[in-house]
């Protein structure tokens, strides 16, 4: 007992120390620091942080908090203690079979308090954006948790909304949103990934049996990562060539029974494992071959094709091409929600690392003065809040996008397909950048998987390679630019689709010099962004045309010029960003909101000046302009350094879901912690 | 230490040596929390913690009650005599007692022998030790007056097991002494008779320290059985209907359980969701959901405007219906306005949560407490 008295006292000074800080200095050196909250420390709020959560959350925030509710409430979600706080952090010290039996049990958790009534059988723009707003908070909490619900209900169920029709709907939608069956998508095989028109699994039809039959012709063909395979799925979509009467339809979609109800594997179907992965292990990705797997003509998902029993392809869409888009088209669903993910990723980092940043102290400048804040260093400002203004902006982006995705119609299809592309990459991306970021910038306690950052580069790197390859899906961006560019062109119409409309205005003229409020204005920074992609549009187009001229085909044209393309790409999102960023902040009537809105922006557009280097490559800035947005940069760092804690705090990532280290880390990690 | 003439009698002070024993001292009113009261705990609360001779407080109440709650009839006199921001006035004074208890440096143990509500319940459970006994009575019934659950209940009540909270700050339920050790609102049972020997125990242990505070506590109490009839032998159904997303659904899922089999308990819980505010039922629930999520000073925060929203009763004036017929009237039949729970919109739930819009109106502004002990703030 003298020892916990002891120990209880030790710590009473550790944490009275504070307050008599002045004279204790001048006797004695401090003890050791003490955690002072920073929102004891920081200046009060300069804005409302509830209204700004509800406009960067955008939608059903009471049933995100439900949500978070739930999980909190829950042993199975992994509650910890740390430093007078609990957090709800996966255990990622469980081994690959832990980690998928718990994300099992946290989906049935979830399942019996009705998380997932109506995500297939609702209908409307509300259900959907409900849909969209849970998932988004289930991923807060864990990517594979979020993953393995994605791939039955987004995978899965919408394979068999968008390609089936009513019959199996009737029969599929109900009981999958049951979790009375457990759905997989097995679309990428070993040999082919990205390039989906490639892939070797055949679906030959058998007239005299009226039946389907799967086959895995060769080791290349065997279906790979296919999320849910390897422990729990019971059905799946398998996408294969489809044969009929000896000739190649192309790819199709059907449905095949791989475990029965008690989970032993089907006849005629083989699985095995993955194995163990850089994260997202609470998701069981497994490989299937199917040795000429027998499946009635019903099965095949028929919204585009058919088979009629005779043996007869029957399609409205004559156009293998057209055929294969019309196909596909549905499963834009994915990009978006790993779009908006992202943002929520980079969120959450940010909010751990920027609150780390205001309570951790590292060297005093001045003599026996006070050590100074991480995030009072201009440098590591200069680190951090760049990257909150981005992903301010790529958060109103992902809002566009979902609403986008939501009214979606033909005639939208092209301009999802293109800005889902776009910001899929993008916002990724920047994700992956800023989880690296954070995570140096915690030091030391970004290496613990309960700080979240660290484990969640390996959890979050997956994304820039799933539902399409970043840098393919970016060339996608620029050829369909090409595309319009050269339509608009060919029957000298202006430009009307994917936010070109400005290429037919007069080119901007960029000021020689460049004030501070120049920089600040949304004229310039709309005029400096059009400019880009604009020139970068010419360019490529001239190009591609060039190569043409000698000979090349269109397809090794685009090939070459991938340098170009890969500029554009960056341009079109960029430009897209900025105008979603500036709608929202249009909309905003709060004078306090747009005010710290408008330094976000500036700071976005400004700090993307400085990092791509097409700006000047292409003279887009002269060097003195160049060197005015870096004055600029630094400025901006230093406005937005007081509304760090407000910006965050308006991310609605409750406490409970960011960190030990973005509270009181001193407690979290005492010697007390250690003896319970 | 300055205070108003008169009127200190309203809490008596004790010194034993290094404890100072408080006794809420309206018994005629059954402790029920004053502005005068509230004011003076303050003072004493902030007074004892800068004095280093002190090492724990006692806080009790005078005869059969430890705090009816806050003098909410007072307050509804002041607002239809004055203007709402009297109201606002003992709001504020409150919920800052509570923000400095639920942060304080130094143990509190609250003898909760007798009465508890609301009020009662914000000058108790926010404190480090609260020893219930067979005498106790608990309920946060802020639904049926029209009000909410508030003094950081949204903050106490979301942290109990699964969503026995909603249910409590919904339904008004009431807990036994038992019932409040099993869900965590009492960290001790010891029997009345044994008040005494424990006080005495407590200011011969001369400590701050939480563990021997603990220990002292733990040689007087014991595990008292839960009555046959206790809502903590419905957890499981409580955990399931309660968890529902919106009040609506609460209500259906209990109807459903009702319907499967007759249940005393199920048919007395819709009985009380129903004679509740409807207003009232969905600013709690959202209120308890949001408070699962934030710290006790944001809970505060948010707890005050929204009584703020309610005092103005631009939305609803249930609040000063359900004091006229429970407190004033005593014809226990409001007239609920909106009187449905549909009628009660998702905007109309917002505006409890915005601040007022009124140039002289401000946010709670809560003290700032430096170096909060962890042991402090996770108390639940």
């Amino acid at each position: 007992m003298e020892k916990v008295n002891f120990r209880t006292q030790v710590l009473t000074g550790h944490l009275q120390n504070h307050r008599h800080a002045t004279t204790a200095a001048t006797i004695y050196p401090l003890p050791c620091v003490s955690y002072v909250p920073p929102e004891v420390s920081e200046q009060p709020f300069s804005f409302d942080v509830s209204s700004m959560r509800k406009l960067m959350d955008g939608h059903n925030l009471g049933d995100r908090d439900w949500l978070f509710n739930l999980m909190v409430q829950s042993k199975l979600f992994n509650p910890r203690l740390r430093g007078g706080k609990v957090f709800v952090v996966p255990d990622y010290n469980h081994s690959m079979e832990q980690q998928r039996e718990i994300t099992m049990k946290r989906i049935e958790y979830l399942l019996y308090h009705g998380v997932f009534e109506g995500w297939l059988t609702g209908k409307g723009p509300e259900a959907e954006m409900k849909k969209f707003a849970l998932l988004e908070v289930i991923e807060i909490f864990d990517h594979s948790l979020a993953i393995k619900i994605g791939v039955h209900f987004f995978l899965w169920g919408g394979a068999i909304q968008f390609f089936g029709t009513k019959r199996h709907h009737d029969k599929w939608l109900r009981a999958t949103e049951n979790y009375l069956i457990k759905g997989c998508f097995a679309m990428t095989e070993l040999g082919h990934g990205s390039n989906v028109r490639g892939i070797e699994t055949t679906a030959t039809y058998e007239a005299n049996t009226g039946e389907f039959v799967i086959n895995t012709p060769c080791e290349s063909a065997q279906k790979y990562w296919i999320g849910g395979a390897a422990n729990h799925a019971t059905h799946t979509v398998v996408f294969s060539q489809l044969n009929v009467d000896g000739n190649n339809q192309g790819v199709h979609a059907f449905i095949t029974q791989i475990r029965d109800e008690n989970g032993n594997i089907c006849p005629n179907i083989r699985i095995a494992d993955c194995g163990h992965k850089i994260g997202l292990n609470g998701v069981d990705n497994g490989r299937i071959w199917f040795d000429n797997v027998r499946i009635p003509r019903e099965n095949l998902l028929n919204s585009v094709a058919d088979v009629s029993p005779d043996g007869k392809y029957l399609s409205a869409i004559k156009d293998p091409d057209q055929r294969f888009a019309a196909f596909l088209a549905p499963l834009t669903s994915g990009r978006v929600t790993i779009a908006v993910s992202a943002v929520y990723s980079a969120k959450i980092s940010l909010a751990i690392a920027i609150r780390y940043s205001l309570t951790r102290r590292a060297f005093s400048i001045t003599a026996n003065g006070p050590e100074l804040l991480l995030l009072d260093y201009p440098s590591h400002q200069r680190r951090l809040l760049p990257l909150l203004a981005k992903t301010y902006a790529m958060s109103f982006a992902g809002n566009y996008l979902k609403l986008l995705y939501i009214k979606r119609s033909p005639q939208l299809i092209k301009t999802i397909h293109v800005v889902s592309s776009a910001f899929k990459a993008t916002l990724t991306w920047h994700n992956m950048r800023t989880l690296q970021e954070c995570r140096e910038a915690c030091g030391g306690q970004g290496l613990k998987t309960e700080n979240r950052i660290g484990q969640m580069k390996g959890e979050y790197d997956v994304q820039s390679t799933f539902e399409g390859d970043n840098n393919v899906l970016m060339q996608q961006v620029s050829k369909a630019l090409l595309a319009e560019y050269v339509a608009a062109k060919k029957r000298n119409k202006p430009f009307k689709e994917l936010g070109l409309e400005h290429m037919n205005r007069s080119c901007p003229v960029i000021p020689a010099q460049l004030t501070s409020s120049t920089l600040r204005s949304t004229q310039f920074q709309n005029d400096i962004f059009c400019l880009r992609e604009r020139d970068l549009l010419n360019r490529f187009a001239a190009e591609v045309s060039q190569y043409q001229e000698h000979g090349e085909s269109k397809e090794s044209a685009f090939v070459v010029s991938y340098q170009v393309a890969e500029d554009l790409g960056k341009a079109f999102s960029d430009r897209a960003i900025l105008q979603s960023a500036i709608e929202a902040e249009n909309n905003v009537k709060d004078a306090s909101l747009k005010n710290i809105l408008g330094l976000l922006r500036s700071m976005y557009v400004l700090v993307t000046l400085e990092e791509d280097a097409a700006f000047l490559r292409y003279g887009y800035l002269s060097t003195d302009n160049a060197a005015d947005v870096r004055k600029e940069v630094a400025k901006l760092c230093s406005e937005i350094r007081p509304q760090a804690l407000a910006l965050v705090c308006s991310f609605g990532i409750p406490d409970a879901f960011l960190s030990p280290i973005a509270f009181d880390w001193v407690a979290a990690n005492s010697w007390s912690t250690v003896q319970n | 230490m300055a205070s108003s003439f008169g009127e200190t009698d309203q809490v008596l002070v004790e010194e034993k040596s290094s404890t100072r024993i408080f006794t809420l001292n309206r018994p005629k009113q059954l402790n029920a929390a004053s502005f005068t009261m509230v004011s003076r705990l303050l003072e004493l609360f902030l007074a004892c913690e800068e004095d280093p001779s002190v090492k724990l407080i006692i806080l009790k109440g005078k005869g059969r009650a430890f705090c009816a709650g806050g003098d909410v009839a007072a307050v509804v006199r002041d607002i239809t005599q004055g203007h709402w921001k009297l109201g606002a006035n003992f709001f504020r004074r409150e919920f800052i007692l509570n923000y400095v208890m639920a942060t304080y440096s130094k143990p509190q143990v609250s003898i909760l022998n007798g009465i508890v509500m609301g009020g009662g319940a914000g000058v108790s459970i926010h404190g480090r030790f609260r020893v219930a006994t067979e005498n106790s009575l608990f309920a946060m019934p802020e639904t049926a007056l029209g009000l909410f659950p508030d003094v950081g209940a949204s903050y106490f009540l979301s942290r109990l097991p699964g969503f026995f909270g909603e249910y409590v700050g919904l339904a008004g339920a009431r807990l036994d002494g038992a019932e409040m050790l099993a869900c965590g609102l009492a960290t001790h049972f010891v029997p009345s008779e044994k008040l005494s020997l424990l006080e005495d125990a407590l200011c011969k242990a001369d400590s701050s320290d939480p563990a021997v505070i603990s220990a002292t506590i733990s040689e007087f109490s014991l595990v008292p059985n839960l009555k046959e009839k206790s809502a903590c032998h419905w957890l499981n159904i409580i955990n399931k209907c309660f968890s529902r997303r919106t009040i609506e659904e609460i209500i259906l899922a209990l109807e459903r359980e009702a319907a499967d089999k007759e249940d005393e308990w199920i048919s007395s819980t819709i009985q009380s969701l129903k004679k509740a505010s409807p207003t009232s039922l969905k600013i709690s629930l959202r209120s308890i959901r949001e408070g699962r999520l934030q710290g006790v000073g944001k809970c505060l925060v948010r707890e005050y405007r929204m009584v703020c929203n309610v005092m103005q009763g631009e939305t609803s004036k249930d609040f000063f219906e359900g004091c006229r017929a429970i407190l004033v009237d005593k014809d226990k039949n409001p007239k609920w306005e909106p009187s449905k729970l549909e009628q009660v919109t998702e905007d109309m739930v917002d505006r409890y949560f915005s601040k007022i819009n009124d140039e002289d109106w401000e946010d709670l502004n809560l003290p700032r407490r430096l170096n909060i002990p962890p042991h402090a703030i996770a108390k639940l």
